[in-house]
């Protein structure tokens, strides 16, 4: 071979066993294309250590109702508030009550919407199922076990409360799913009515056994929060009783107590306070609250948009705060005037209620008509301006920079409230008082709630009737704006009243000088609903194109 | 080294010294220092006078004359006239020029030589670049287009991928966007034939590579890859198509230096017109009319907004037209260089290209270097080295463009949008003058950087047989949430610095403009993100071609290896105190602190071969394909065969044809048949896993961690498969007066991944991990026609029109009960994204209506609220039986509109010349494409367009919009028949003017030819959308609008 040939065959050599490098026998060269993705941990992992478990149960946490990032909150689809502004779920599809099992939807807020939607509850029980399933069949500590499980008992409960409450009864589903081991038992019936309620505070009672006191860590699940959820439960579903027991036994724990600063209590200063049983945390800028720049009043300073002004409380809610002599401004006697409707009212008022000629962040709202106030209200639907007159104030932080820098980064930090002190004093009156009557206690309770509003205890001899009138509208004043209202509307059977009529603002004109104050019907305030089928929402058509063992809600 | 350069330049004149040293010694001093292993040249003794002329007899000037195995050449003049010394009788003269032939000449004892140079342009020898090499056109037997590199170049257009549409068939584009450095078209390669990725694969000099940032002075061709013959060596990568983008080489002759520029100038194409102050409160006042309330605005504000007395309290603003700068520039400059001899080629460019935007902050830049050097290292080697790399940068506000134009649709223009003294006002919170001039900034800027060598031997102890090695290493970040985009914006680095976006308001008590709030963060943030991806590809060549009488043998095998690795890391910091824009200056406090990284690797390892076989030049078939394998799926399912067969004869070479009809030059019938594939969904879903997330829930008043259940695995899944085939007729009548090409496709891709939701209950609560299920074909046709004629020497005139038809249809998807048992909303047996909704029979009157307002009886009932008269009215198409059931529910739902990507493209491309002038123009049209107009009055608090006034009234019954409302109807704002707009065009895309100055004049100047041009991009548009751009990319036509570019331009070569 002549040394060309040779410097040929050695370039050919090379160049094959280059190639040869690369491929070698089928079974390596299957083998040399796997990679281990980077960002994901297996199975095996997940479940061997409890660091790993608890950031698995972290999520979990982060499935429950975001609160304080709602820009139309649940309150617009009660009679408390309108929305300010018209693309918003409340006015196009709660107002007219126009949701059918196509067209139900929940957005309403900047990350999440209502937690009332079929699947993502179902998917946040799923995560709930496997952790429970997991850490049952771990090595992990006992100990631990029997805690971690308890949380995820609670936390499960609750997302199966809220389908119960806007479904009624729904499948009940206690393990993960497996489409290829489990066949045709992966599509569930609906449980009853009844047997979701069982399924539910039977969790809670045995949730309560092995939850602690007080949690290592603010923010999880407790004792507390436990049986107070399964108080509500009870009283949703009129088991006055169990209720009235359930929620005394909360009372009895001794650790919890009402916060003496109402409108402070709701400010980030107080986040950590006796009175939270269990609630939602933020960090401003990392997982922060937006709602100061979504609820409260539109203009400030110069006229600037600062909020969206997303919630306007009604007419109807401004008339249920007392005289602050405690009186109802019905009672001849309060010394109401209704053409100085904001004087002398009680503190609760005050601190929850932004209204003409008041104060808020570095400036004074003028709701009323012909000053050129960007505020004046908004009756041609004009802008984000109020519809009613008013906005709101309790919850929502003007301490802090509001407008763009709070919607882009969620810069609040106040705590939302899904079960506080008040709840089970107010929940224990009115089980109390339906099953027994206004005993003692029931007095008890509700002027504890008086007492830190600074209003004089309820007259003592009240019937039955009149207690629960008195419950029911110091519940709707003390629980303003947590979302409680609508579903209380649903249970005491006045949502056919209360949300199918008109609902009002105030228009404040000016002559000479003189103030007048009338009432008036209010864009976006024209409310329908149907009694005969709007108690419950319809199940979402595609749930039930997805599983034919799915019964709808009737009327739907 | 410099007496080399000395050599070469010496007889430039001196006015042009300073010109080359400035440039070329600094700049492309690199290119000599790699071919300095080849620097010999000879002694000389005879002279030789010559002249160069065309086939029909004129001079051709500038033509390279090279004295063959030496670097000395010279070029023929203004008469085609050239002299050169050479060394003995044996010396060979090797005489090019741009779109000739090369011709050698051996000098033996002449002194005078007359040189007659060939056109390269019959088509039947062009050679097209293939999947893994080239082939002669003639011997074709697969379905490819070609666009030669010249139409890209001639382009006013900084994203390559804007120079395709309309050039050749099989491609189907729509620009979405004309924002500097993302205003690229979304090609399709013959339409979409899949609901997963539609993207085609793009190859660069071999490798699959981002080509949409290339320079385009320095792309030699594109060809594109169609049917299943030409895509099948790149099985898992082929299903949707190939472009293949060869970048310029060097050619023998003396070194050709070129230079071009252009400047032009951008507007939208379509200035969306908006109301104004008057117009806009006047109309408010309607909609508060319908609504019962009071007027928004008073007698004495209209009069106000109309007679402009007060502008800062009663402003009028044209806002869109405001914010928006006119005529911004766009540049370009470029320099090649090109020549070679024997033993050495090389091609170097170096390109500048600058891109303004709407307004200030936003500009784009690009800086494109290209060297490209092939030697013989010996008789039978041959060594490649090429290295390509580029630079952008872009410049953004701290404001994305979406934003602005959202800011700027809802901003009435009665909003203070800035005052009489300038300082921005705001809406809503918002401040749209602010967004664009306070926002901070983003700048991105990508490094890409392509290298390659490669090393090709023949073995001479097998004839026609050669080896060939190929590594490329390509430092070519690129969009990691979608790695396969050719489009996707390169970027290494960006720094995102937003600012505060001051507002102002104006105090008519004290005349004062007090700064009254922020839009953006409180306080300045700043944030950096590093994106780093590096590319690794190899490739073993073994290729034999040889011919036996009359047979033709080619053969080739390549093994193939890839691999990726990405890096992504980004920091940033809120809550500056100190104004600049440094990581370390920002604040201390750890929430104010935070950063992100993760790193992605892929791998595949093929094989290709391709065997082609052609008897007599009249008989083809061929063979090739691709065993594929990819990280994507799970063991034992990672390697895939993807094979193909084509065939062709051409009939022309038949006696029959050859004698009975002469004026047939060429005529080939050919046909493909095959199978490729696509990577689908997303990699692992073979495995079953928790994806970690960061701030998953605030405990103990910390942010804490969160572990997510990924979808449930599917061991099986695997790639789409397409089965494609073709049959194309080529064919040339009358030597080339007229060309011809038809081909007719169908495809079927099965396999597609979907999700099988509807196979499991809502309840479930996971999502299963996709399975390999879908169906879909898509079928069309291609038309090309191209002519031609040379009325006399200085008189020409051609036309090239090309027409592309595409159509899907989805075969087999999971749809639910409810859409697939109403044969009218079914989505099976439709085009994919075919558009449904309410059919809309116009609008309600008062004759639908009793004296109490409400509908009469038989009217069906619409869900939505109250309707009134100027309301749109819906059709009761169907119910749940299948009837009519006097409600309007979904099961009214038809289909209302043809999907926006269009199934018909098509270009015209007159062309004439006249002594030194040429014009070239390139009509562009797509048809068969629907746009949804979501463009509602006062959405949301939003401004109005002008159309908006042609509203409903009892007096306007068949006015274009609804009665009007102070926040569109849920009624009026269901998706339905009403809002489509018929969205198919034509267009002026491209045209060009030029005047090449004559020979004689540039003679004096020592160069060699100057051509200056006037040139348009996106000239003229006809379209039933007037307010809009036809290719308007969202539905409420907030987006950046596509650009008109009129330039005048420069080319010299010396």
């Amino acid at each position: 071979m002549n040394p060309k040939n040779l410097k040929n065959s050695a370039f050919c050599m090379l160049i094959f066993v280059m190639l040869s490098t690369i491929f070698s026998c089928k079974k390596s060269l299957d083998q040399s294309l796997s990679i281990t993705p980077h960002n994901s941990v297996t199975d095996l992992s997940v479940w061997s250590s409890t660091s790993t478990a608890d950031v698995f149960l972290n999520s979990i946490y982060g499935y429950l109702p975001d609160g304080n990032n709602w820009y139309d909150p649940f309150d617009n689809w009660s009679d408390n508030s309108i929305c300010g502004f018209s693309w918003v779920l409340s006015r196009t599809q709660a107002q007219q009550s126009t949701q059918t099992p196509s067209t139900l939807a929940w957005w309403g807020g900047w990350t999440t919407g209502y937690p009332y939607d079929w699947s993502s509850n179902y998917n946040y029980i799923r995560a709930c199922n496997v952790f429970i399933t997991k850490v049952a069949a771990s090595s992990l500590d006992t100990g631990y076990k029997r805690e971690r499980i308890a949380e995820v008992r609670f936390l499960r409960a609750y997302f199966y409360q809220n389908l119960w409450m806007a479904y009624g009864g729904v499948p009940i589903i206690t393990v993960p799913l497996d489409a290829t081991s489990q066949g045709d038992s992966i599509f569930h019936a609906r449980n009853t009515w009844a047997e979701t309620y069982q399924f539910i505070t039977t969790e809670l009672a045995a949730a309560a056994e092995d939850l602690p006191i007080n949690a290592a860590e603010s923010g999880r699940a407790t004792k507390g929060a436990a049986l107070t959820l399964k108080g509500w439960v009870e009283l949703f579903d009129h088991q006055y009783t169990a209720s009235a027991a359930t929620n005394m036994e909360v009372v009895n724990m001794g650790v919890y107590s009402l916060f003496p600063d109402y409108g402070g209590l709701f400010m980030p200063a107080n986040n950590v306070n006796s009175e939270g049983i269990f609630y939602r945390e933020y960090i401003p800028n990392v997982l922060g609250g937006r709602a100061d720049s979504f609820d409260g009043p539109t203009f400030t300073a110069g006229g600037s948009e600062t909020s969206w002004g997303g919630v306007n409380p009604t007419q109807e809610l401004v008339d249920d705060y007392d005289m602050d002599n405690g009186k109802t401004i019905s009672d001849p006697t309060s010394g109401y005037n209704p053409q100085k409707p904001y004087v002398n009212r009680e503190p609760r008022f005050y601190q929850s209620i932004v209204y003409d000629g008041s104060y808020w962040y570095n400036d004074t709202i003028y709701t009323r008509q012909g000053i050129g106030s960007p505020n004046e209200i908004d009756l041609s639907d004009h802008n984000d301006a109020t519809q009613t007159g008013y906005y709101q104030r309790k919850g929502l932080n003007d301490k802090i920079t509001l407008g763009a820098d709070n919607w882009n980064n969620g810069t609040s930090g106040q705590n939302y409230y899904y079960f506080r002190y008040a709840d089970v004093l107010l929940n224990y009156a009115e089980a109390q008082n339906e099953a027994v009557g206004p005993d003692g206690s029931v007095y008890n309770a509700v002027n504890q709630i008086r007492e830190r509003a600074q209003l004089p205890d309820l007259t003592p001899g009240l019937s039955q009737d009149a207690m629960r009138t008195a419950i029911r509208r110091e519940r709707r004043v003390e629980l303003a704006f947590e979302g409680k209202r609508y579903w209380d509307l649903i249970r005491w059977g006045i949502a056919g009243t209360n949300l199918n009529r008109q609902l009002h603002g105030i228009a404040i004109t000016s002559t000479n000088g003189v103030l007048n104050y009338a009432p008036v019907t209010v864009p976006g305030g024209d409310r329908k609903f149907d009694a005969s089928k709007n108690i419950l929402f319809p199940i979402p058509q595609s749930a039930i194109d997805q599983n034919k063992n799915l019964t709808q809600n009737p009327g739907y | 080294m410099k007496k080399v350069i000395k050599t070469n330049f010496k007889k430039r004149p001196n006015t042009h010294g300073l010109f080359y040293k400035g440039i070329f010694y600094k700049n492309l001093v690199v290119i000599f220092l790699l071919l300095s292993f080849h620097t010999s040249f000879s002694q000389s003794n005879k002279e030789i006078n010559g002249v160069v002329l065309g086939e029909d007899g004129s001079p051709i000037v500038g033509c390279s004359v090279m004295l063959k195995g030496s670097s000395k050449g010279v070029t023929s003049d203004s008469q085609g006239k050239f002299r050169i010394e050479v060394s003995n009788a044996k010396s060979v003269l090797q005489v090019s020029y741009v779109g000739y032939q090369i011709q050698e000449l051996a000098v033996g004892q002449r002194t005078e030589l007359t040189v007659t140079l060939k056109k390269e342009n019959s088509t039947l020898s062009d050679v097209v670049v293939v999947g893994y090499g080239t082939q002669k056109k003639s011997s074709l037997t697969s379905a490819i287009s070609t666009i030669k590199g010249q139409d890209m170049a001639s382009q006013p257009v900084a994203d390559l991928s804007n120079s395709l549409g309309g050039r050749a068939t099989g491609i189907i584009f729509t620009q979405g966007s004309g924002e500097p450095g993302y205003d690229g078209s979304n090609i399709l390669i013959r339409g979409i034939g899949t609901t997963g990725n539609t993207q085609p694969l793009v190859i660069v000099d071999g490798i699959p590579r981002n080509f949409t940032q290339l320079d385009p002075n320095t792309v030699a061709s594109v060809t594109i890859l169609k049917d299943a013959a030409a895509v099948a060596p790149y099985g898992l990568g082929g299903a949707n198509g190939v472009i293949l983008i060869t970048t310029k080489k060097g050619k023998i002759g003396t070194p050709t230096l070129t230079y071009n520029s252009y400047v032009g100038w951008q507007n939208p194409t379509v200035q969306t017109k908006f109301v104004n102050a008057y117009q806009y409160a006047t109309l408010f006042n309607a909609a508060d009319d319908n609504l019962g309330a009071p007027h928004a605005y008073s007698d004495y504000a209209l009069q106000k907004y109309k007679d402009h007395s007060a502008p800062d309290l009663y402003p009028d603003h044209n806002v869109l037209k405001e914010l928006e700068n006119t005529n911004t520039l766009l540049t370009s400059h470029n320099l090649d260089l090109s020549g070679g001899t024997e033993k050495i080629k090389y091609f170097a460019g170096l390109g500048f290209l600058s891109q303004d935007g709407l307004w200030g902050p936003t500009n784009y830049k690009r800086y494109n270097l290209t060297s490209n050097v092939e030697a013989d290292a010996t008789k039978t080697t041959k060594v490649n080295i090429s290295i390509n790399g580029r630079v952008e940068d872009r410049h953004f506000p701290g404001v994305s463009a979406g934003s602005i134009f959202y800011q700027a649709f809802r901003t009435p223009p009665n909003a203070p949008l800035t005052f009489s003294n300038g300082l921005p006002g705001s809406y809503i919170g918002r401040s749209a003058a602010g967004n664009i001039s306070e926002s901070g900034y983003t700048q991105t800027t990508g490094y890409t950087l392509l290298n390659q060598i490669s090393i090709e031997q023949q073995l001479p102890f097998i004839k026609g047989l050669s080896v060939k090695a190929l590594a490329s290493y390509d430092y070519n970040p690129f969009n990691a949430t979608n790695p396969t985009d050719p489009t996707a914006p390169i970027i290494s680095f960006s720094r995102t610095w937003l600012t505060p976006i001051y507002f102002y308001a104006y105090d008519s008590a004290t005349n004062t403009y007090p700064q009254v709030g922020n839009d953006g963060p409180a306080k300045p943030q700043y944030s950096e993100e590093y994106l780093q991806s590096q590319a690794f590809t190899y490739q073993g060549y073994i290729n034999y071609h040889n011919s036996f009488g009359k047979s033709d043998l080619t053969a080739l095998i390549v093994l193939e290896a890839r691999n990726t690795k990405t890096s992504i890391f980004g920091a940033g910091r809120v809550n500056y105190n100190i104004g600049v824009p440094e990581l370390n200056n920002g604040s201390a406090n750890s929430t104010d602190i935070s950063n992100y990284g993760y790193s992605l690797e892929t791998k595949q390892k093929s094989a290709v071969y391709r065997l082609a076989y052609s008897y007599n030049g009249k008989y083809f078939v061929e063979a090739s394909g691709r065993y594929d394998g990819n990280y994507y799926f799970a063991p034992g399912h990672r390697f895939g065969f993807f094979p193909a067969f084509s065939a062709g004869w051409r009939l022309s070479e038949e006696k029959f044809i050859k004698d009975n009809a002469s004026w047939i030059t060429n005529l080939k019938i050919r046909g493909s048949v095959g199978q490729s594939g696509a990577l689908a969904g997303s990699a692992f879903q073979y495995l079953s896993s928790y994806n970690v997330f960061g701030n998953a829930s605030v405990l103990n008043y910390t942010s804490t961690q969160g572990l997510m259940e990924s979808s449930q695995a599917n061991p099986n899944i695997t790639w789409e498969r397409a089965k494609k085939k073709d049959i194309g007729l080529d064919a040339d009548l009358w030597d080339g007066l007229l060309t011809a090409e038809f081909d007719y496709f169908y495809e079927k891709r099965t396999d597609m991944l979907f999700a099988p939701t509807v196979t499991v209950p809502s309840e479930y609560g996971i999502g299963l991990s996709q399975v390999n299920s879908g169906e879909m074909s898509n079928h069309g046709f291609e038309v090309t026609l191209g002519t031609s004629h040379k009325f006399s020497n200085d008189l020409q005139a051609g036309l090239n029109v090309n027409y592309t038809f595409a159509s899907n249809k989805l075969l087999q998807v999971f749809e639910t009960a409810a859409t697939y048992g109403n044969p009218n909303r079914r989505i099976t047996g439709r085009p994919l994204n075919t558009q449904f909704g309410y059919k809309a029979l116009g609008y309600y009157t008062s004759a639908d209506f009793d004296a109490n307002g409400n509908l009469l009886p038989g009217e069906p009932v619409q869900p939505w609220g109250t309707v009134h008269p100027g309301d749109i009215k819906y059709s009761d198409v169907s119910g749940p039986n299948g009837k009519p059931d006097g409600q309007i529910t979904p099961d009214d739902i038809v289909p209302i509109g043809h999907p926006s990507t269009p199934e018909i493209i098509y270009g015209i491309s007159p062309s004439i010349s006249y002594k030194g002038f040429d014009l070239t123009l390139l009509f562009q049209g797509a048809g068969n494409r629907d746009f949804y107009e979501g463009v509602y009055a006062f959405d949301n608090s939003s401004s109005a367009t002008i159309d908006a006034l042609d509203y409903w009234t009892p007096n306007n019954l068949k006015a274009t919009y609804p009665r009007i409302t102070t926040q569109p109807t849920t009624n009026n704002t269901q998706v339905s028949s009403w809002w489509i707009r018929n969205g198919s065009y034509f267009r002026l895309k491209t045209g060009q003017l030029a005047y090449t100055i004559p020979t004689s004049v540039m003679r004096n100047l020592h160069m060699h030819s100057v051509r200056i041009y006037l040139s348009g991009q996106n000239i003229l548009t006809w379209s039933h959308i007037k307010n809009f751009d036809p290719e308007v990319s969202s539905s409420t036509g907030q987006y950046y609008p596509q650009q008109k570019v009129i330039t005048v331009g420069l080319s010299a070569n010396f």
